[in-house]
């Protein structure tokens, strides 16, 4: 049995309100296609802000495949617009790579 | 991307209750056994256990019988010869009174008053003797001068006196007669002063019990025996003077010793009363065979649990491996169901061209059930030019899938009506973003000008190809491009580069370069080092490429698509 279920990538979802009024969504782990869908439902589920902003707080993400970047771009598309926290070189890299990286603007 | 299968799976409800029917099935069938008794079969294992704790059981208990048995004859042994030590010492007490008045009459010419002045305190019932007579001896008719209580029974038979003073007895010692067989049954004592034939003789009797038996005061020493004491060196019934039984001869255990007595012997059998070293060593055998038995039956009944329950763990398992294989079955045969529709979904043959070697690959994931949205396409865009598209629409599975078909085929369509690598991603992404949509693609369109040795390149988002001339090869560098499904503020834009004859390119999706927790630019120069190491023909270096992929265990379907400048 061992040898056929890996054991799912484990990702910790956590989402607050900073003191600007600017929800961020804190992730941790690794974001793939087995648990991207239920990010785009707790993303999806947070009420449209007056700011039109959405920060994405990578810094505990360990990887991220096409799956996990459609999130953020349909995040982008709902919410106005997306910023990224403290991605890793490797999702730094791979943002580039797609054409992203003017897309999801990087927070200091 | 394979977790995600075998996940979902794993949560599916009607996976779950069908898994846990049969591991129910499994575990009735296992259980049933031992629901009915009368069905119930111990394993070897515990009748072994069994056996083996019973055969030790017998031999503690046997040995401990031995032990005991041991001990009870030694001290059985003790205890007759203390008893016959008791009985050799009242001969003297016998003696000393009957030696003394024989001393008497010897002295006072058989003075009757003075006789029974010194025996009378002697006889009587409750004293020693029941009666004492005095004989005169060396007279023709043998008859006793002076009596003392009863009558003795051997004055009544004339011929057993003359015989027994005459020939039986020794002067000079406690001489002994029986009288067993008479209806009067009693025992005689006789001693006579040495050295004189006229003398005296004192003669005392005793009756015997009738039916001779006579118990031990409780609180004697020897209550816990039982004792049988015979006349001679016999211990027939016939002989027997006393015994504490109803019924001879002692039966069980025994001891006997002979015992001196005057000029004859006494023989004593003594057999316990009950057991002579303590009650519980008596009882230890049974003891140790009862605890003995039970801790044996309980040691097979846990031995026979702990057996099924690894039966049932074992069998259990079996189960668990059945669910598996069967599990896997189903997971191959519906990844092979995708990969089924994938490849009708890609381009079967791709066609030929003048002048340009043309080669593609698709390597399904090394697992998982899911198939990726990559495809490819190499057509022909008149003027003597190819148009190379390859394209991974985010996400797996079936609806990946179907998309990558829509998209490939409207990017076929607007090629067809204008080919320009920019225009053709241009009007796809307006396709796309002209409806809701929850994915995006990357895809990457290159125009070949095979007469010209000229290559244009635009990118929706997609890692750059590779372009082999000999053994150098660079990614070709372009203006980074948003996918197609993502919202742009700009038009797309293309690059043109010149290449020189023979160049490859190698286009590919990113399953082929990216890994997990590395950066993208190690795949890349891993690529690179592996396309250009060794100048292969294009077919060959496509498969080597594949083979390389296939044997990493790579999480995501890959498209690669070659083209090579024949000359």
């Amino acid at each position: 049995m061992a040898e056929l279920e890996p054991q799912p990538p484990t990702l910790q979802i956590n989402i607050q309100l900073d003191p600007a009024g600017t929800q961020v969504v804190i992730l941790s782990g690794e974001l793939d296609s087995s648990n991207a869908e239920s990010l785009q439902e707790q993303v999806a589920s947070i009420p449209p802000q007056p700011t039109r902003r959405l920060i994405f707080d990578l810094t505990d993400l360990r990887f991220m495949d096409s799956a996990g970047i459609a999130v953020l771009i349909s995040a982008a598309a709902n919410a106005g617009s997306v910023s990224l926290r403290n991605p890793s070189p490797i999702i730094r890299r791979v943002l580039e790579a797609t054409g992203l990286s003017s897309v999801f603007p990087i927070e200091p | 991307m394979s977790s995600r299968a075998v996940t979902a799976r794993a949560t599916d409800p009607r996976y779950d209750a069908g898994s846990e029917r049969a591991a129910a099935e499994g575990e009735a069938s296992l259980a049933r056994p031992e629901r009915s008794l009368s069905r119930w079969r111990p394993s070897w294992v515990a009748v072994a256990a069994l056996l083996t704790g019973l055969i030790v059981t017998g031999a503690l208990a046997l040995t401990s019988a031995a032990v005991y048995n041991r001990n009870e004859r030694r001290l059985l042994n003790l205890r007759v010869r203390e008893l016959s030590l008791v009985l050799a010492a009242t001969a003297p007490s016998i003696q000393t009174p009957l030696a003394s008045a024989a001393e008497l009459a010897d002295a006072t010419a058989g003075n009757a008053q003075k006789f029974r002045a010194f025996m009378a305190p002697y006889v009587g019932p409750g004293r020693q003797f029941s009666s004492v007579s005095l004989w005169p001896l060396g007279t023709s008719q043998l008859a006793p001068s002076t009596v003392l209580g009863s009558a003795p029974v051997l004055a009544s038979m004339p011929e057993r006196a003359e015989q027994f003073f005459t020939h039986s007895t020794r002067p000079g010692v406690l001489n002994l007669t029986s009288f067993l067989g008479s209806p009067h049954p009693a025992l005689g004592f006789d001693f006579s002063v040495p050295g004189r034939a006229d003398g005296f003789a004192v003669y005392a009797e005793n009756p015997l019990p009738a039916n001779r038996r006579s118990t031990l005061e409780k609180n004697s020493a020897f209550s816990d025996l039982n004792y049988a004491l015979y006349l001679g060196r016999s211990h027939r019934t016939s002989d027997v003077l006393v015994t504490s039984l109803k019924r001879l001869p002692i039966k069980g255990r025994q001891a006997l010793d002979i015992v001196p007595f005057g000029t004859g012997v006494l023989t004593i059998v003594v057999s316990p009363n009950g057991s002579l070293g303590g009650a519980f060593f008596e009882h230890l055998p049974w003891i140790i065979a009862f605890v003995g038995l039970l801790v044996s039956l309980a040691a097979a009944l846990m031995t026979d649990r702990l057996v099924s329950r690894r039966q049932r763990a074992e069998q259990l398992a079996g189960v668990l491996d059945r669910v598996a294989a069967e599990n896997r079955e189903m997971y191959t045969e519906q990844r092979s169901i995708a990969q089924t529709l994938q490849h009708a979904l890609l381009p079967e043959r791709l066609p030929e061209f003048d002048g340009l070697d043309v080669g593609a690959r698709y390597v399904p994931a090394a697992s998982g059930i899911d198939v990726g949205g990559d495809w490819y396409d190499v057509v022909a865009a008149g003027d003597g030019q190819v148009l190379v598209m390859i394209g991974d629409v985010s996400g797996h599975g079936l609806r990946a899938a179907t998309t990558m078909a829509s998209l490939r085929h409207a990017a076929l369509a607007y090629a067809a009506q204008d080919s320009d690598p920019a225009s053709v991603l241009g009007q796809l992404s307006d396709f796309v973003n002209s409806a809701p949509h929850d994915y995006f693609a990357t895809m990457l369109c290159a125009l070949v000008d095979v007469g010209a040795h000229r290559l244009t390149v635009a990118s929706a988002g997609h890692i750059p190809p590779l372009l082999i001339d000999g053994a150098d090869g660079q990614f070709v560098e372009f203006d980074a491009n948003v996918p197609i499904g993502v919202a742009r503020k700009s038009p797309y834009l293309q690059s043109t580069v010149s290449v020189r004859p023979n160049t490859t390119l190698i286009a590919f999706t990113d399953g082929l370069v990216e890994r997990r927790g590395e950066v993208l630019d190690i795949g890349l120069a891993r690529l690179q080092e592996a396309a250009t190491n060794m100048v292969l023909p294009l077919e060959d270096l496509l498969i080597k490429l594949a083979n390389r992929l296939a044997s990493e265990d790579h999480h995501d379907d890959t498209a690669i698509v070659g083209i090579r400048w024949q000359s």
